[in-house]
């Protein structure tokens, strides 16, 4: 279907993809979710081959959106129990203004459709053409965000494990930094906090884009999470088991002292 | 309309043999990618599964240690991948800001599955090829 619907409104994965529907589900759940809008395939298809009725429909359903905005792709078969498309598709963060959608969405599909993404889709057994759907949402500009486990991806233990750093996640999800690591058990009691090496911060740049900035030496190896605010990880984590079911991969932010959902998917046996 | 200008695509050899009306069907299949100086295009002994055909700007186009002549505006690469799924044989590389059309493997094999015309066409094309690699 050529549509594009708020993400509250995403509930077929096979057009949306399973990173929309996910967010659907969590936004009529009542998580915490940053307002966006969810792309079909069909439509990312024929904004991508430059189809002008496509690229001003999601213009004007994108307009109401506080900016600047973070595009990311939603494909069908992303994300599922047998593979993980991370680091395959483009996320781009901080696209300024909806008149840049579709470039970014054009990028997007490329993304899904690049020589690399074509020979991991072959190597996992996914030889079909990629059906993408795209995420627009708007970007937050956090103090610190990151990932969490709700069952320790390790050993399997009964308990949170938490990583997280200064600004964006992106510094957390693409490894630039080491991050603080928390284990926090299911009654929401901290059983290990250990300081990372965070020396950069990724934050968004007025014009778009993101950039890295140097963190302030005495913020290095400073927890950037405090009791509180595991606390609010620790009750996100026991909703998104509520709404999804256990052992879940979250992507998490707290901007101005109020927690977001960003991402929940299932846990890969590949990982992040 | 959307997809690769068809004055574009009329300078590519593997649509030579295309009237305009096939020609048309082709170039609204192909979807406009752009690439940043510097930016590494395709690399050689990936798999591939898109044609280019480059609109604006240089690429660098190296074979093992073998630089090879540049590729500019009408010239393509990559067609092979469209046909055999097989590896890049060569790195593209952007020398400049590069404006490309480009065709995947998913649009273009249900077209010639669709139109004994063009597969014969493709089929012509391709042998010209093979006779001219033939003669080197």
């Amino acid at each position: 279907m050529n549509e594009v619907l708020p993400l509250g409104e995403a509930r077929d994965p096979t057009v949306f993809g399973s990173k929309a529907v996910g967010l659907g589900e969590a936004t009529r759940a009542g998580l915490p979710v940053p307002p966006g809008i969810a792309l079909s395939g069909q439509i990312v298809e024929a904004v991508a081959s430059g189809e002008e009725e496509a690229v001003s429909t999601v213009v004007r359903l994108a307009e109401h959106l506080p900016l600047p905005l973070a595009v990311r792709s939603s494909a069908a078969d992303e994300d599922g129990a047998q593979a993980s498309f991370a680091g395959q598709h483009l996320t781009l963060l901080n696209v300024p203004s909806p008149s840049e959608l579709a470039s970014a969405v054009r990028d997007i599909w490329w993304s899904a459709n690049s020589d690399s993404a074509i020979t991991y889709r072959q190597r996992v057994g996914l030889f079909t053409r990629p059906s993408v759907g795209v995420v627009v949402q708007s970007l937050l500009n956090p103090d610190v965000a990151g990932v969490m486990f709700t069952q320790n991806p390790m050993n399997g233990a009964d308990e949170r494990v938490i990583e997280g750093s200064w600004g964006l996640g992106e510094a957390v999800v693409a490894g630039t930094v080491i991050p603080d690591h928390f284990r926090v058990d299911r009654e929401g009691r901290t059983l290990e906090r250990i300081p990372g090496l965070k020396q950069v911060a990724i934050r968004a740049l007025p014009g778009g884009g993101t950039v890295e900035e140097a963190v302030p030496a005495g913020d290095v190896e400073r927890l950037c999470l405090d009791d509180r605010q595991l606390n609010m990880l620790s009750e996100l984590a026991l909703r998104c088991e509520q709404v999804y079911g256990p052992a879940r991969d979250i992507e998490w932010a707290i901007a101005d002292g109020t927690l977001y959902l960003l991402q929940c998917r299932a846990v890969t046996r590949s990982g992040r | 309309m959307a997809g690769a200008p068809i004055e574009l695509l009329e300078q590519v050899p593997l649509f030579s043999e295309l009237d305009r009306g096939e020609l048309e069907q082709v170039a609204r299949l192909f979807k406009e990618r752009r690439f940043s100086r510097g930016e590494t295009v395709v690399m050689e002994g990936s798999g591939g599964a898109a044609f280019f055909v480059v609109a604006a700007g240089e690429a660098s186009v190296v074979v093992g240690d073998a630089q090879r002549p540049p590729l500019q505006a009408g010239d393509y690469f990559g067609e092979i991948a469209l046909i055999d799924e097989g590896r890049r044989s060569a790195t593209v590389t952007a020398a400049s800001d590069l404006l490309c059309y480009g065709l995947t493997f998913w649009e273009f094999r249900p077209l010639v599955e669709g139109s004994e015309v063009i597969a014969w066409k493709l089929l012509q094309s391709l042998a010209k090829k093979l006779r001219a690699a033939q003669a080197d």
